[in-house]
């Protein structure tokens, strides 16, 4: 700034005193004609910055656009997923609770299944039976749970689905008995 | 600069002394206001970068970012087999904004419909399980309590499935919040040893309070900015702190068997009009506790579906009782282990024994003189013979084996505010109690304490700590406060054989063998019928009638314990007994124990 400042000024006196101080002249005739030479240059060079910086703020939009589509992106993924990590949740919540103990005996019992608890053991090595077989006489503490579950609260039992809802799940019963391939030779039992 | 520039050039020279004062003085003026300028500018600056920069920098991060809480998740109470017993799952607030609630559009069918509060309340009402004024009351309590009031709660705790119900009617003054909550899939199985959590979240008893430092989760933090809609701001995390998840403790509980314990118990104690009852499972050889159910019982889930506090707690660790006659196989293990007296020793067994210290002892119903050995002793589980052979040993040694199986001193589970029982040391036992010690009356023991008892002498006389939890499995899949599992010898193995020959006997020629029997294994066991306390220093006329024994006999593998306290329909150990005998043939079948080859041994009970 100040080497400006210092160039005009002395440019000013010069022109002042130029009829009287002709020696000092020779020396600005040289400086002079430089700034014209290089006028037309700079111009092309602010354009190019001009240009660049457009260029530049042009590309910057774009690709804070593309990263703010991407943030929408990854929003509505997240919250997809936190959706599917719910379902995830609540389902394994719901087979953890239908596995319980409660939940089992209940339904064994609604298709008449009664417990055996006089066990006895075939060794197969010879055929002996160990232990007094009995039949089984379902001694086990009648149909009521004495065991709470609060959680099995309104659930029903197999036996009690709907007539829709057993015959979906009947479908997927195997109704034959499974084809053996004729390739595979029964065991030889010893 | 350009004032002096303008000015010399409108003089024309600079030789004039007026003019260049003049002309300083401007340039002084104008750098003394520069200064200025720029010094307000530095103070401002150093104001707002310094002084003022943490309150600044906060301000501006509360109007950018949102705050959420990370949750932690406590850790987990599974069984032997892992199956969770204790879980945590996500559950949410309904709340609302009261001082927003004002009718809403919503577009049905392609049609602007307007949505009234009173409708509104309704609709969450449907999804909610209460009724559109129960919300409406709500909203109006909230809005005379504070004209501005922003925030209320519609319904807490509800699952995924009500939430999105809620979040599906889009009324614009409903939001919703995370609330982590406990869980316990399997109900009331191991109710009572899990415990259970406060609304708040604290643990109140059990696992949940012994295992916090366990169990326990720390929340974490999360700041980010978000623009205008709600959206992220990427790259904008400004601070997280990492939740940490609690770990997971592993019991040794085995939750399928804990559950038929508890439904046979339970059964029973019904059954008999029992004011409590517990029956503790554990495995002779580890010490290792395989159930441990209590009568009533207390669902986690429900906890106020136990109406007495004291049904909600465990019963077998914390309530310690005389245990009878259940007792008399410790004395006869200290009389054989000391080598005062053999199986073939004999006595003679009065139905009203004196000693000469003036004590006053009586069997349950009279008889004549018998010559019985120790094995006769146990089989009618005689008073006065059983203080014929405990009188062989001094109060002291009695007292030293009693301390040594652990009576008078809680278990090692670590289980809270478990009851240790009462024994005196011998100095301080009166006459009577010298002797009603042999017999199990004059201490208290835990159910815990005789089933412990029982698994020494199976287990070849060393006994095992009890133990409840394996440790504390971390995240990295370590387990960490893992229990000490050495054993310590408190009867040598021919001892410990030949009271568990004796409890053999019992088993077959016990007055209840019918109602015991387990066929095809050899069983050792022996029944307790003890008077239980009033309460005022005597005795009531209830009892408490128990069964201890272990199974099978040839190689003791499973000690299966029954207390039953005050049952009024059936008073005596024919109410246990049963039970004992479908607890231990489910363990010995689930265990797939195999049935004992050899026949059991035959005692001489008389001389």
């Amino acid at each position: 700034m100040s080497d400006n400042l210092a160039r005009a000024f002395i440019e000013h006196e010069s022109s002042e005193r130029e009829p009287f101080a002709a020696p000092a002249r020779r020396g600005f005739r040289l400086v002079a004609p430089a700034p014209s030479r290089r006028a037309r240059p700079r111009i092309f060079y602010a354009l190019t910055a001009v240009a660049g910086m457009a260029a530049i703020i042009v590309a910057q939009l774009l690709l804070s656009v593309g990263i703010s589509q991407g943030a929408y992106e990854i929003s509505s993924l997240q919250s997809s997923q936190s959706e599917l990590g719910r379902t995830a949740a609540s389902v394994s919540e719901d087979l953890v609770r239908v596995s319980s103990p409660q939940s089992l005996a209940a339904n064994a019992e609604a298709l008449g299944m009664v417990t055996n608890s006089n066990p006895v053991y075939l060794r197969l090595s010879n055929g002996a039976v160990s232990g007094a077989p009995a039949s089984a006489s379902g001694s086990q503490a009648g149909a009521a749970s004495l065991v709470p579950n609060a959680l099995l609260t309104g659930s029903t039992l197999l036996t009690q689905l709907p007539d829709d809802a057993a015959a979906t799940s009947g479908a997927v019963t195997i109704t034959s008995a499974p084809v053996v391939p004729a390739g595979l030779a029964a065991p030889t039992t010893r | 600069m350009s004032v002096r520039n303008s000015s010399a050039r409108t003089t024309g020279t600079r030789s004039n002394p007026t003019n260049s004062r003049s002309s300083r003085r401007r340039t002084f003026f104008t750098v003394a206001v520069l200064f200025a300028v720029i010094g307000v500018f530095l103070v401002r600056l150093v104001d707002i970068q310094v002084v003022q920069a943490d309150s600044l920098t906060a301000d501006s991060v509360g109007n950018r970012s949102v705050g959420q809480v990370v949750y932690g998740s406590r850790g987990e109470i599974v069984d032997a087999n892992g199956v969770v017993l204790a879980g945590t799952v996500m559950r949410y607030n309904i709340t609302m904004s009261p001082v927003n609630a004002t009718p809403f559009k919503r577009i049905v069918d392609g049609e602007k419909v307007e949505i009234s509060v009173a409708e509104a309340a309704a609709e969450i009402g449907a999804a909610t399980g209460q009724t559109g004024d129960a919300i409406l009351l709500t909203l109006s309590t909230a809005l005379e309590a504070n004209a501005k009031a922003n925030f209320a709660y519609i319904a807490q705790k509800v699952d995924v499935d009500v939430l999105r119900a809620v979040q599906d009617l889009h009324i614009p003054w409903t939001y919703s919040e995370n609330s982590p909550s406990r869980v316990y899939p399997n109900g009331a199985v191991a109710g009572n040893v899990l415990g259970f959590l406060s609304g708040e979240g604290v643990p109140q008893a059990g696992l949940e309070s012994g295992q916090d430092a366990c169990l326990a989760s720390t929340n974490g933090s999360e700041t980010y900015e978000k623009g205008a809609d709600g959206v992220r701001i990427p790259g904008s995390s400004v601070t997280s702190t990492a939740a940490v998840d609690g770990g997971d403790v592993v019991t040794t509980i085995d939750s399928d068997l804990q559950w038929f314990v508890q439904q046979t118990l339970a059964a029973r104690a019904q059954e008999t009009g029992a004011a409590w009852a517990t029956a503790v499972v554990q495995d002779a050889k580890t010490g290792k506790l395989l159930a441990v159910a209590d009568y009533p019982s207390v669902d986690p889930n429900n906890v106020g579906g136990t109406e007495n506090p004291d049904d909600r707690g465990s019963r077998a660790f914390t309530q310690s009782f005389e245990p009878g006659s259940t007792f008399k196989a410790l004395t006869a293990a200290s009389v054989l282990d000391a080598g005062v007296a053999t199986l073939g020793t004999g006595v003679v067994a009065p139905y009203r024994y004196l000693p000469s210290n003036g004590a006053n002892i009586n069997d349950s119903h009279s008889h004549p003189d018998q010559q019985m050995t120790m094995t006769g002793v146990l089989i009618d589980s005689s008073n006065t013979g059983m203080s014929k052979f405990g009188e062989l040993l001094t109060d002291q040694q009695r007292y030293d084996y009693m301390k040594a199986f652990g009576v008078g001193s809680a278990t090692e589970t670590g289980f809270p505010r478990e009851d240790g029982g009462i024994l005196h040391p011998a100095g301080e036992w009166d006459n009577q109690t010298s002797y009603a010690t042999m017999f199990g009356q004059g201490l208290t023991t835990t159910a815990l304490q005789v089933s412990s008892m029982y698994q020494t002498i199976a287990n070849d006389g060393v006994r095992m700590p009890v133990q409840l939890v394996e440790g504390c499995r971390q995240s990295d899949g370590t387990v960490t406060n893992v229990p000490d599992a050495t054993g310590t010898r408190v009867l040598s193995e021919s001892a410990a054989n030949d009271t568990s020959d004796i409890l053999e006997m019992v088993y077959q020629k016990s007055w209840v063998q019918s109602k015991w029997n387990i066929p095809g294994y050899r069983v050792a066991a022996k029944t307790g019928t003890a008077q239980m306390p009033d309460g005022k220093g005597g005795y009531s006329n209830g009892y408490l009638v128990s069964v201890s024994g272990f199974a099978p006999a040839d190689d003791p593998q499973y000690v299966v314990s029954v207390s039953i306290a005050d049952p009024v329909k059936l008073n005596t150990s024919a109410a246990p007994a049963p039970v004992f005998q479908e607890i231990m043939s489910q363990v010995l079948k689930k265990y797939r124990a195999v049935p004992s080859g050899a026949t059991a041994p035959d005692l001489p009970s008389t001389w």
